[in-house]
């Protein structure tokens, strides 16, 4: 069951859910970003007593794991268009060095847009937040133009 | 206490969900930003449609937060350069990494090793914001100093 991929307009409305019970049980805001950076922000202070974000980020590490556990595939083997391009030894480091400057990217970009595809995309769209739907129009432009220039190089 | 329960299942939930909907596969992700398939675009309408008609309900009942007692109140951002420029350089690494950071921390709980990469990265990203504006702090998108914050305002208000 866990192999197949959901259906849209199940997996769609649980994750809008799930904004909306982050509400309800304790007016917080849901955004994937907020964890990391509670994660950071405290363990750069010695401490790891993290608020709920940062639970909500370890959250969904151990729903990962579950996953995987339970028959959903542990999503091993190769990583989309880098290990379809990059090969050998000199390969593994192009790819490792690639994705690590775009996380950097998405660390840093994330943050100072005020959240990224949960935080902006979902949250703050669902508020109807004017920045976070000039947010949102922003980062699936980008990430939409940067996917056809990597189809036309390779 | 009771938030942070909540907030891990609700991360549970949501990391599952990511991972069953496809989202922690790169490959996935790729075919939806080439306009291959429509799924992914059809799974955030239909998630934002279900959270807009969630808050606004909760909005219109005045509801108080179940667990904290806390009224439910949230404020909107007008747009600034720095939504634009960071989403920028944020969609930039999204499609070139074809992972965001939520699928990014499932794919470490599936035990995908090239996610290690990628999420060092996001925490090294992460690390450099905060170093460089320790004024600006969380949450960053609900209260910023040029950020002009509008009374939220139903869109189904009952008339009075």
């Amino acid at each position: 069951m866990l192999d197949h991929q959901l259906a849209w307009y199940v997996a769609g409305p649980v994750l809008g859910l799930c904004v909306v019970v982050c509400r309800a049980l304790f007016n917080g805001r849901l955004g994937v970003t907020g964890g990391y950076s509670e994660v950071v922000a405290q363990l750069v202070r010695g401490s790891v007593r993290f608020d709920w974000r940062g639970w909500f980020l370890i959250g969904i590490v151990v729903g990962g794991m579950l996953f995987a556990v339970l028959g959903g595939g542990a999503g091993v083997g190769g990583y989309g268009w880098l290990t379809g391009t990059f090969h050998g030894v000199l390969g593994q480091v192009v790819i490792a060095a690639v994705l690590l400057v775009a996380g950097v990217l998405i660390g840093f970009g994330a943050k100072t847009a005020g959240g990224c595809t949960s935080g902006n995309g979902l949250t703050g769209t669902s508020m109807l937040s004017p920045a976070s739907l000039v947010a949102t129009a922003t980062f699936f432009g980008a990430a939409i133009i940067v996917s056809f220039v990597i189809e036309a190089v390779i | 206490m009771r938030s942070r329960l909540a907030g891990t299942l609700i991360g549970v939930v949501f990391g599952i969900t990511l991972c069953w909907s496809g989202m922690s596969n790169p490959t996935v992700i790729r075919e939806a930003l080439l306009f291959e398939r429509a799924y992914l675009f059809l799974m955030f309408a239909s998630a934002v449609l279900v959270a807009v008609i969630g808050l606004q309900t909760l909005r219109r009942r005045r509801a108080r937060a179940l667990l904290t007692g806390a009224p439910l109140t949230w404020t909107r951002d007008q747009p600034g350069r720095r939504h634009v420029t960071g989403s920028a350089l944020f969609g930039l690494g999204w499609g070139i990494a074809d992972a965001c950071p939520g699928p990014i921390a499932a794919q470490i709980g599936q035990g995908v090793p090239w996610a290690l990469f990628t999420i060092a990265g996001v925490l090294a990203g992460v690390y450099l914001f905060l170093r460089q504006g320790a004024a600006e702090s969380e949450p960053a998108a609900d209260a910023t100093p040029e950020a002009m914050t509008v009374a939220y305002r139903p869109l189904l208000a009952p008339r009075a």
